[in-house]
C-alpha cells in the first residue's frame, strides 16, 4: 500500500476542461486586441529603462529587514530539509508540497507583488553571501569573472532539470530523487558562486532567475541603482538582455503547455500503448515543447527586416522579455486551483512534518477550501482572462521593442510573425486546457 | 520580396499553430465503455465482498466495464464522463486480483478479484479523477466529473 501511493504525482482531482466556447471566445478576443494594438498603438516607443517611475527612499532599517527575510528564507529551508531527511516518504510530507506548490508555483504570485522574491530569500544565495562574509571576498565577485556570453544559457539547463524532474520524472514525488535534486541543484549554486559570485546565481539559479523575470512584471524596479515603482509593462522593458533569455522563457512557456499535454486523453493512449517506460516519450515531448516555443519564437523574431547596425540573431533575446507576461497567464490558467488547494493541504502538513501527530504552527486543524473545485465556470473564467491578459501585455511589450529596434519602413510587417506566432501560443494555450 | 515575407509569415503560423495543437484535433473524447451491451446482466449478483468497495449497485448511475488480461486493461485512458454525487458502477473483468486507485480527494481504492467483480465509487467534488492500476502503472480511466 504505501508502496503504491509513492507513485503518482500530487493533488487529487485535476481541472475540468474549460468549455469550447470560452476557449473560442477568448482566442478571438486575443485575435481581435492583437491587431488592434498594431494598427493603433503609439509609433514611438513608450518605455524607456533610463527614465521614468518614481524613485523611492529607502529607510535605513532596510538592510537589517532584508536580513530578516534572509534568515526566515533559511529558517523555512531548514524546517522542509528537516523533513525531507527525517520525515516519511509519503505524499503527507509537506516536502513535496512546499517544492512543487509552494515554491514552484508561489513564486508567481510572490514575485508579480513583491518584485525579486526569491533573490531576497534563496537559501543558495544566503550562504553564498556568508562563504564571502567568511572568506572575506566580495560577494558579488568569485574568482572569475562570469563569462557574459553565458548569459542565461545556465538557467535555462537547470530549469529544464527541475520541469523535467516535476512533470516527466516518475519518482517525482519519493523523497530520495527530491533530496537529491535539490542537493546537486544547491552543490551547483554554490560552487558555481564561489567560482563566479553570486552573478552565477542570477544566471543560472532556476527559482532565481525565473522569479525575478516574474518580478519584472511587478510595479518594483530599479533605475541607476534606486529602488522606483513604475508601471509593470515600463519595469518589463528595463528586463536586462542576456543570450539564453529566449531559451529561459521557451523553457517556461512549452513546459507549462506540456504538463496540459501529457494528461490529455490522445498523449495518455498514445504513451500507454507504446509498451515502454513513459518516462521516454514523455521526455521527447518535453524537449518537443519547449525547444519547440524557443525556436519559433525565435524564428517570428528574425523574419523582419532589420537596420543596418542591427545583428538579426540577437533580436530573439531582445525580444524574449515579451514572452514574460503570457508564461505569467499560462501559469495562473494551469495552476490557480492546484496552488489554493494543494498549497493549503500543504500549509496542514508543514504543521506536522514528521508524521508525528504535532501540530507546530497551529494550522493542522485547518480544513481545506474547495470554493474554487466547486465553481469550475469562474475557475474556467479566469483561466481564460488569465491567459488573454497575459497575451495582450505581451503583444503591447512586443510592439514597444519593435518601435525600438525595426526601422520605420519594417515597423508594421516585421511584427507581424512575431504576432502571429503570439496569438498561436494563446490560441494552442487555450486548445490544451480545452482539450486536457 | 514581399510574397516571401507572406509565404515565410504563413509558414510560421502554421508551424506555431500544429505546434502546440499538436494534441490530435478529434478528440473530444467520447468514448464510453459503459454502454451496457452483452456480457453485464448477469454479474449483478457477484459482488466483491471487499469493504472498500459499495455494496449496493445502483442503475441509474454511469456503468463502465473494466477488462484485464495480464497487464493489458481495456480500456485504457479513456475519459468518461459522470455525474458528481452519482454513483459509478465499475464492472471488472480481470484475470487476476488487483487493485485501482481513485485519484479523487480524498482517494479511494478499488480492490477486485479474479474474475467479474462490481465496485461503486461516488466522487462529490467536480474535476477530472484519474483511476489508476499501480501494478502496472497505467491510467486506466479519467473520470470527468461535473
Ligand atoms: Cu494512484
Amino acid at each position: 500500500m504505501d508502496g503504491t501511493v509513492l507513485a503518482h504525482g500530487l493533488g487529487g482531482a485535476k481541472d475540468l476542461p474549460i468549455p469550447v466556447d470560452m476557449a473560442v471566445a477568448g482566442a478571438v478576443a486575443a485575435l481581435v486586441i492583437s491587431f488592434s494594438v498594431l494598427a493603433l498603438a503609439w509609433r514611438t516607443p513608450r518605455y524607456d529603462a533610463s527614465r521614468g517611475g518614481l524613485p523611492l527612499t529607502v529607510p535605513p532599517a532596510a538592510t537589517a529587514l532584508s536580513w530578516v527575510l534572509r534568515a526566515l528564507g533559511m529558517a523555512f529551508f531548514l524546517y522542509v530539509a528537516m523533513a525531507a531527511v527525517l520525515g516519511e516518504d509519503t505524499l503527507v510530507n509537506p516536502v513535496f508540497g512546499s517544492f512543487y506548490v509552494l515554491l514552484w508555483v508561489g513564486i508567481v504570485p510572490a514575485s508579480l507583488l513583491f518584485g525579486p522574491f526569491f533573490k531576497a530569500v534563496s537559501p543558495a544565495r544566503t550562504l553564498a553571501m556568508l562563504v564571502a562574509k567568511l572568506t572575506g571576498a566580495p560577494a558579488d565577485r568569485g574568482l572569475l569573472p562570469y563569462p557574459e556570453r553565458l548569459g542565461y544559457w545556465p538557467a535555462a539547463l537547470t530549469l529544464f532539470a527541475f520541469v523535467w524532474m516535476e512533470l516527466v520524472f516518475p519518482h517525482a514525488t519519493q523523497l530520495g530523487p527530491v533530496r537529491l535534486w535539490f542537493a546537486l541543484y544547491l552543490g551547483t549554486m554554490l560552487i558555481g558562486s564561489a567560482v563566479y559570485g553570486t552573478t552565477f546565481l542570477a544566471r543560472a539559479d532556476p527559482f532565481e532567475v525565473y522569479s525575478t523575470l516574474v518580478g519584472r512584471l511587478s510595479v518594483w524596479g530599479r533605475r541607476d541603482g534606486r529602488l522606483v515603482v513604475r508601471s509593470p509593462l515600463a519595469n518589463l522593458d528595463a528586463t536586462p538582455v542576456r543570450p539564453g533569455l529566449v531559451a529561459v522563457v521557451g523553457v517556461l512557456l512549452g513546459s507549462t503547455a506540456y504538463d496540459s499535454f501529457r494528461e490529455s486523453p490522445t498523449w495518455l493512449r498514445v504513451v500507454q500503448s507504446l509498451g515502454i517506460e513513459r518516462a521516454w516519450p514523455d521526455t521527447a515531448a518535453l524537449v518537443v515543447f519547449t525547444a519547440g516555443v524557443t525556436l519559433v519564437f525565435a524564428a517570428a523574431t528574425v523574419a523582419t527586416g532589420v537596420s543596418d547596425h542591427q545583428a538579426r540573431r540577437h533580436l530573439p533575446d531582445l525580444f524574449a522579455h515579451s514572452v514574460v507576461p503570457i508564461i505569467v497567464g499560462y501559469m495562473v490558467a494551469h495552476y490557480v486551483n492546484f496552488f489554493v488547494e494543494f498549497g493549503q493541504r500543504t500549509l496542514i502538513d508543514l504543521s506536522d512534518p514528521l508524521t508525528t501527530g504535532a501540530d507546530y504552527l497551529g494550522t493542522g486543524d485547518w480544513q481545506i477550501n474547495y470554493w474554487l473545485s466547486m465553481h469550475p465556470t469562474v475557475l474556467a473564467s479566469t483561466k481564460v482572462l488569465a491567459i488573454v491578459t497575459g497575451h495582450v501585455l505581451g503583444v503591447v511589450a512586443a510592439h514597444d521593442r519593435a518601435m525600438k529596434l525595426l526601422p520605420r519602413k519594417h515597423q508594421l510587417v516585421g511584427q507581424l510573425p512575431l504576432l502571429f506566432v503570439m496569438v498561436g501560443f494563446t490560441a494552442g494555450g487555450l486548445y490544451l486546457l480545452f482539450a486536457s | 520580396m514581399p510574397r516571401r515575407r507572406l509565404i515565410a509569415v504563413a509558414a510560421l503560423t502554421l508551424t506555431a499553430t500544429l505546434g502546440l495543437s499538436a494534441c490530435g484535433g478529434d478528440d473530444e473524447p467520447t468514448t464510453t465503455p459503459a454502454s451496457p451491451q452483452g456480457s453485464a446482466p448477469t454479474q449483478s449478483g457477484e459482488q466483491s465482498p471487499d469493504p472498500g468497495s459499495g455494496s449496493e449497485v445502483e442503475q441509474s448511475g454511469t456503468r463502465i466495464e473494466l477488462t484485464r488480461t495480464g497487464d493489458v486493461f481495456d480500456p485504457s485512458g479513456a475519459r468518461v464522463k459522470v455525474k458528481r454525487g452519482e454513483a459509478v458502477t465499475l464492472v471488472i473483468v480481470s484475470d487476476t486480483a488487483g487493485s485501482l486507485h481513485v485519484h479523487s480527494t480524498p482517494e479511494q481504492d478499488v480492490e477486485y478479484r479474479q474474475g467479474t467483480s462490481t465496485h461503486e465509487v461516488v466522487i462529490d467534488r467536480p474535476g477530472v479523477v484519474e483511476v489508476e492500476s499501480h501494478d502496472p502503472d497505467l491510467v486506466v480511466l479519467q473520470l470527468e466529473v461535473r
